[in-house]
């Protein structure tokens, strides 16, 4: 396990693509492997004397392009499989959930997750509490001075993990992040942040990989970036980006997570303490003023949530309802009360 | 039927109308037809008990949990026929030994040989097919045909239609689980041509006449089994114009605007659908209701879902259908007008499939 306070931050370099989005997975591939073995630096090194099984866990909650930013590009994780095929002999995995919208085979499936994996030998999993994939076992941590049980996949306990999510907010707001991916695979009654907390204690992974080639704010941006470290610290930093700060449960759950990934006390308060490392591109190349990407990369973020629920805005859908009332028109299907009259 | 008079069944004076499938667009199609003067809409038909929950909230008196069961129990004049693709032969089938005209969503069939059958069925049975293509009753459709028709720029030698929307997959934040049918190109006959495309070809024949499809291509931006983009190079001999069409299932929706541009390039100038479209949607979706709280007060019919002008479409679409079956006329856009609409996508697709057929395969090496 990574025990530093320190992210690694690189940068993709894309200065001869065309657009924000390289389409050619081959293409990205290609960009990707220098910068994923750089930010994953010692890690690599680590998890590849793992004798047995390393598992990557992507964020691929459902079938959005990859371009939005909305799920991990699968390329990066095409880029770790690769650089951990050259290192060890371990059997590799990707490892995806079902959710109740979608089952992981058919998410995978669009996300083109089975040739990818072929490449390498590498095997895909659902892992999801319900697929009945694996057995899993219960664990109790305690979490804001609570005790909260988990259940995780017996699966992820046993592997070497390494969890890789996208930069981008959840429907509730708060950064996805390499927590709540891997509470994705936790059964548990508590709530989702403190599930995230407990789920990552148990699955301990080796290290957070996080995508930030192309994240999403208000709107996708090609910010071709990626960090790597420990988990809690790697959200809180992908937190304090999108500056919702320590309002993030999740985050503000986690610094004792985090001393426990790092080894290192937070100074004060609730605030990890984050030091990020330039490495590879974002450090030897004259032409990049790493600083000011970053500064752009949080301009960028700053606020954003997501696109508002396909349904119209509740004010235009009650101000239409009465509308028709007194008009004696029709109310669209779409702008009515779900599950009323 | 084709007869005459309506009510041959019901013996009422009203035209008794079913619903098979009542999902968004079919829920669009029961509102349309409930505010529609003389229309009663007796039953409808749908798997999913909240659908059918849907359907009595809106004050379906009537509902059944499969269409064939609807068809033989109720007495009809005509049916909505909004159900997946691959159900629409089979329901046309069972409207047909009922003696029921219908009225099927687009595309009419999975393929033009699927059109054929079901024609043949309609035909020997005697009842009508309408199909829904309702571009051709958008207002902003509407003003460009006026405006072509006008002469207004002159000779038109180069046209361009885009119709962008989301596919099944949608966007963030996932509320719901996506249909499955959409992706499968055996239970939907394709993707985005069939889904789209099909609307395109259908207005563009409507403004410019006969077209031949000249050279196509696909694409997936994910690994679907059915094309989400497709780009099309027509021809329309009659008005000499060249047509580029591209569709595509893939951009995230924004609701309310609706995603579709037709530039008519002529000699003198440009006639654009964004010219007969309200600057504002919200401002003019506020005058079109301002509107009909007036008509209630002077007695006039109001335009039914007025604020929004695509599914006032639907309704004027099916409103067409139901006066010409309640006039013992032919739908004002017919099986054929759908078998057509469905050729000219199937030509699209074949024609991709052979360049991307053509990529595939392996050079030959000669010394």
């Amino acid at each position: 396990m990574d025990r530093s306070n320190t992210v690694r931050a690189t940068l993709v370099d894309a200065s001869d693509h065309r657009g924000g989005w390289t389409p050619t997975l081959d293409a990205r591939l290609s960009a990707l492997e220098s910068p994923v073995g750089e930010a994953l630096g010692p890690v690599l090194e680590s998890v590849a004397d793992e004798p047995d099984r390393i598992t990557i866990v992507p964020d691929a909650h459902y079938p959005f392009h990859p371009s939005s930013g909305m799920v991990t590009d699968p390329a990066v994780v095409g880029a770790v499989l690769e650089q951990l095929s050259w290192r060890t002999d371990a059997t590799l995995a990707v490892a995806g959930a079902s959710t109740e919208y979608m089952p992981f085979e058919r998410t995978a499936a669009y996300l083109g997750y089975p040739d990818l994996c072929e490449r390498t030998g590498a095997e895909l999993v659902d892992l999801a509490p319900e697929s009945g994939d694996g057995d899993t076992t219960r664990h109790v941590f305690p979490v804001d001075d609570r005790s909260v049980a988990v259940s995780v996949p017996e699966r992820l306990r046993e592997d070497t993990v390494l969890v890789v999510p996208s930069l981008r907010p959840t429907d509730e707001g708060h950064v996805a992040g390499g927590m709540r991916t891997l509470g994705g695979f936790a059964d548990a009654v508590a709530e989702p942040a403190a599930t995230a907390v407990a789920a990552t204690r148990a699955i301990e992974p080796a290290c957070c990989l996080l995508d930030a080639t192309t994240v999403y704010g208000d709107e996708p941006y090609a910010a071709n970036a990626l960090f790597a470290g420990p988990t809690p610290l790697v959200d809180a930093l992908g937190a304090s980006l999108f500056d919702t700060g320590f309002d993030d449960r999740a985050i503000e759950l986690a610094p004792d997570a985090t001393e426990t990934a790092t080894g290192v006390e937070p100074d004060s308060g609730s605030a990890p303490q984050i030091r990020v490392d330039p490495v590879g591109r974002a450090a030897t190349d004259p032409t990049v003023d790493f600083e000011a990407q970053l500064d752009t990369l949080r301009t960028r973020l700053q606020g954003g949530t997501l696109p508002s629920s396909d349904d119209t805005h509740p004010a235009v859908s009650i101000a239409y309802r009465l509308y028709a009332a007194v008009g004696g028109d029709a109310v669209p299907p779409q702008l009515e009360l779900r599950g009323g009259s | 039927m084709l007869s005459s008079t309506i009510g041959r069944l019901t013996g009422s004076d009203d035209l008794a109308l079913g619903v098979l499938g009542v999902g968004n667009i079919g829920m669009v199609h029961l509102k349309s037809a409930h505010s529609m003067p003389g229309v009663e809409v007796r039953a409808v038909a749908d798997a999913l008990p909240e659908n059918r929950a849907r359907a009595e909230r809106a004050g379906v008196p009537q509902t059944y949990d499969d269409y064939t069961t609807l068809l033989e129990r109720e007495e009809l004049d005509a049916a909505v026929i909004a159900l997946p693709p691959f159900l629409h032969a089979d329901a046309v089938e069972r409207a047909a030994v009922a003696g029921v005209d219908v009225f099927v969503e687009k595309p009419l069939a999975r393929s033009t040989e699927e059109a054929d059958r079901m024609l043949d069925t309609a035909r020997e049975a005697g009842i009508a097919v309408g199909v829904d293509h309702t571009l051709r009753y958008q207002p902003d459709m509407i003003g460009v045909k006026s405006e072509f028709e006008d002469g207004t720029v002159g000779h038109v030698p180069y046209a361009s239609i885009t119709r962008l929307n989301d596919g099944p997959l949608g966007r963030p934040p996932v509320e719901n689980a996506p249909p499955s049918w959409p992706l499968d190109p055996d239970a939907a006959g394709g993707g985005s041509l069939l889904e789209l495309g099909i609307h395109c070809f259908d207005v563009l024949e409507w403004l410019f006449g006969e077209l031949e499809v000249q050279d196509a291509s696909t694409d997936s931006t994910l690994d679907i089994p059915v094309e989400d983009a497709a780009t099309v190079l027509l021809r329309a001999p009659e008005t000499e114009t060249s047509i580029t069409l591209h569709c595509g299932s893939y951009q995230w929706e924004q609701l309310p605007e609706v995603n579709t541009r037709l530039r008519l390039e002529g000699i003198t100038g440009t006639i654009s659908n964004q010219d007969h479209l309200p600057q504002n949607f919200y401002a003019g979706a506020a005058k079109s209701a301002l509107t009909n709280v007036l008509r209630r007060f002077t007695d006039d019919e109001p335009d039914v879902f007025g604020p929004t002008f695509y599914l006032q479409a639907h309704y004027e679409a099916l409103s067409a259908f139901c006066e010409a079956i309640r006039e013992g006329e032919r739908p004002p856009i017919d099986g054929e007008d759908g078998r057509r609409s469905l050729e000219l996508a199937e030509t699209a697709a074949e024609l991709a499939a052979e360049k991307n057929t053509a990529e595939l395969d392996p050079v030959e090496v000669t010394r």
